[in-house]
């Protein structure tokens, strides 16, 4: 066909592809435009299907747009938005031009359409910097089309099997991801086992950050993702352990071990239901660091940030700064405050996160009553089974913290069921699938509310709020 | 009374929430009064098959694999093979079932010897069976419908001497060819569901509990339980299955 139309007109080959690709990337980004506004004009977030069409439209289209921008990728299992989100703060307080897919949607088709909506209509990139959430399976996809000069890996846990297979798969999707962008600078998790086993087979600039002793007194009981040494199949020994497999992790028999940092916590300070205060050493220096959100996963998130920000060069002094000031990602420990009453929303989808979360509302001090909403859709996870490695069982030892547990969602029937044989009485246990009365039971009682959805029962319930209590769009 | 479970691996296959099932036969036991009592039983680790009721076995991953063939090979495969022929009680998952076959071939024509306690192989593929699924139990076990998660690669074939656990009604069992889903061996009860299995099919649960009550004790009736959460979770994924299919 291109051919034909050149012919015709008399246009040389070369000129005519390159005026295709022109014209091609014209019509994807404005259809992409075009779609989005349509989208949002009734309500809807459009934040995957603009994407799709763009793609469809011209497939390279995403090449053409990311080519003169210098991005940074923050990819792994748990972890990335608000990793993302800190590190944002940084770039604004450092006066860079950016965007940011801060709608969480990171898989290529929201990908394209955020880098399309921050474009001109000739593809040209409005800004110096992307900041580019990807999902961990699709990152092998993305980096075909996205080179990324800066590359944040969180860390590696077991997460919907449905989709990805195993870990290893998970591995291998950001190995070659990485082996993609052999110029971009990589900051990975030295605690995590899994992560580090990547070192071997690139050639990439690495930054290590981790943690140096143990955050919490008392732990969940939770399975390791990784007990047996991912080279020679030995038993870990651990120094420490941070929770889950992460931690001052050595092989007794091949030796891999964990490596130096250059970024690390040197000491956990204070933990608080709101903050933790680190000591945070970056290269050679050491600071004291607040982090304005609590729970030790969000100790990670914030090294993890701060790697990414020695590695763009950015002074220590704005790093340290944008911890104690940066928003957190939508439903990461969002507040809602309706009728007087506090709900915090905090997002779970793999065993992993979710003892994290429980490890965190097992040192609350008022009783609350806690909401959780398991949906088993695509990006849900079609999988439920992970919430029976969850060790909901903590909940019995803390039961004065807790006024009762109200489950909704698409799989409300089986989450109900982990709790009652998790030993929480069943008095205690309220299954509410209608979202509007569900909404409307959480604000006339008492009680501070901490609801944990999936990601779909998320945004259906951010959405009821958006509508009836006037809060932000999740796409703002 | 009481129930002596053997929870074999249980840091290694651990990948699908199997353990659900381990908490539902123990809470299932406990509420009747019924005393039980859980080892875990790992890597180096022997055990004399002999002090145990129940054996449970999960599913895992891929890369483990190696570090448990070598395991079984130091007297754990014939512990667990006397074990069933002596009529103890068997569950287990996905991994853990066919671990029970005499090999696994993968998709390439590797082939990898299991321990034989039970006459099927296993056949790897590239494309993975993935999804809710349902099958219904033979009449001689209860005829119950049961609900589950299957995520596996392999295709099971059965050989002699085996019945299969149930005819699948919706998904793919053990092939995604011939209906049958899982395997039923005197008392072992080899299936390839997730979910977990037992807590949202308590039928089936109690099933399992009163065979290995039965060989201990001759004489068994378990009282009825509160079951309506459970079965409420039953029949959402049942009807949700079999209804306009």
């Amino acid at each position: 066909m291109i051919l034909n139309h050149s012919s015709i007109l008399r246009i040389p080959r070369e000129c005519a592809i390159i005026t295709t690709m022109k014209i091609r990337t014209l019509i994807a980004v404005a259809a992409c435009k075009i779609s989005r506004f349509a989208l949002r004009k009734i309500g809807k977030g459009g934040t995957n299907a603009p994407g799709k069409v763009i793609l469809k439209i011209y497939p390279q289209v995403l090449k053409v747009l990311a080519r003169n921008v210098k991005t940074i990728v923050v990819t792994g299992t748990n972890g990335k938005t608000t990793t993302a989100r800190m590190i944002e703060q940084s770039l604004q307080e450092s006066g860079i031009r950016y965007f940011a897919n801060k709608s969480g949607a990171n898989m290529l088709s929201g990908i394209a359409a955020e880098f399309a909506m921050n474009s001109t209509l000739g593809g040209r990139c409005k800004y110096e910097y992307a900041l580019i959430e990807c999902d961990e399976a699709a990152f092998k996809t993305v980096s075909q089309y996205v080179s990324s000069q800066y590359i944040v890996v969180t860390n590696v846990f077991r997460d919907q099997l449905d989709r990805y297979g195993e870990i290893t798969h998970t591995i291998n999707s950001i190995l070659i991801g990485i082996k993609n962008s052999p110029e971009a600078i990589v900051c990975i998790n030295a605690d995590c086992s899994l992560s580090v086993s990547m070192i071997d087979e690139i050639t990439n600039e690495v930054i290590f950050y981790g943690v140096e002793e143990e955050i919490y007194k008392e732990r969940v009981q939770e399975v390791s993702d990784a007990p047996y040494c991912i080279k020679c199949k030995t038993e870990y020994e651990y120094d420490y352990i941070t929770y889950g497999h992460l931690g001052g992790f050595r092989c007794p028999n091949c030796g891999y071990h964990r490596p130096d940092t250059s970024v690390a916590v040197e000491k956990v300070l204070e933990c608080t239901p709101d903050i933790s205060v680190i000591q945070l050493r970056l290269k050679n220096n050491s600071y004291t660091a607040m982090i304005n959100l609590p729970g030790g996963y969000n100790i990670y998130n914030a090294i993890a940030a701060a790697a990414a920000g020695v590695a763009l060069g950015i002074a220590d002094d704005v790093i340290v700064h944008a911890l104690s000031s940066f928003e957190g990602g939508f439903g990461r420990m969002e507040k809602f405050t309706i009728n007087g009453i506090d709900i915090r929303m905090i997002l779970i989808k793999n065993p992993a996160g979710c003892n994290q979360v429980l490890n965190f509302l097992s040192n609350t001090e008022v009783p609350s009553l806690f909401v959780v909403a398991l949906n088993d859709r695509y990006a849900d996870g079609k999988d439920i089974s992970w919430i029976w490695d969850v060790d909901f069982e903590k909940l019995t030892t803390i039961q004065d913290k807790l006024t009762e547990i109200w489950v909704t969602g698409i799989r409300a029937d089986d989450m109900v069921l982990r709790f009652k044989y998790a030993g929480v009485p069943i008095e205690k246990l309220k299954v509410v699938k209608d979202y509007d009365i569900l909404i409307q039971g959480m604000i006339s009682q008492e009680a501070p509310v901490y609801m944990m959805p999936t990601y779909t029962a998320m945004l259906d319930i951010r959405e009821k709020f958006s509508k009836n209590f006037g809060f932000k769009d999740f796409w703002e | 009374m009481n129930i002596k479970i053997c929870h074999l691996y249980p840091d290694i296959l651990n990948l699908y929430g199997d353990r659900g099932n381990i908490i539902s036969m123990e809470k299932r036991l406990i509420w009747r009064g019924i005393e039980a009592e859980v080892s875990n039983i790992s890597i180096g680790e022997s055990f004399n098959y002999e002090d145990y009721d129940i054996f449970f076995i999960g599913g895992g991953q891929d890369f483990e694999q190696g570090v448990l063939l070598k395991d079984l090979q130091t007297g754990k495969a014939e512990q667990i093979k006397a074990a069933i022929e002596e009529e103890k009680t068997f569950l287990t998952i996905c991994g853990g079932y066919q671990m029970l076959g005499n090999y696994y071939k993968t998709w390439d024509g590797q082939e990898c010897e299991y321990i034989g306690a039970l006459d099927f192989y296993t056949i790897g593929h590239k494309e993975r069976m993935i999804g809710d699924y349902a099958f219904a139990c033979d009449e001689a076990d209860g005829g119950m419908i049961v609900v589950g998660f299957e995520n596996h690669s392999g295709k099971t074939y059965l050989g002699q001497g085996l019945r299969p656990f149930g005819t699948v009604l919706s998904g793919n069992g053990n092939n995604g060819e011939d209906k049958t889903e899982g395997a039923r061996y005197k008392n072992v009860f080899a299936s390839y569901s997730h979910g977990a299995l037992l807590p949202k099919n308590p039928r089936l649960c109690d099933h399992i509990l009163k065979t290995a009550l039965k060989r201990k004790y001759t004489d068994v009736s378990l009282e009825a339980l509160e079951d309506t959460f459970e079965e409420d979770a039953n029949s959402y994924m049942r009807e949700r299955l079999l209804t306009n299919k």
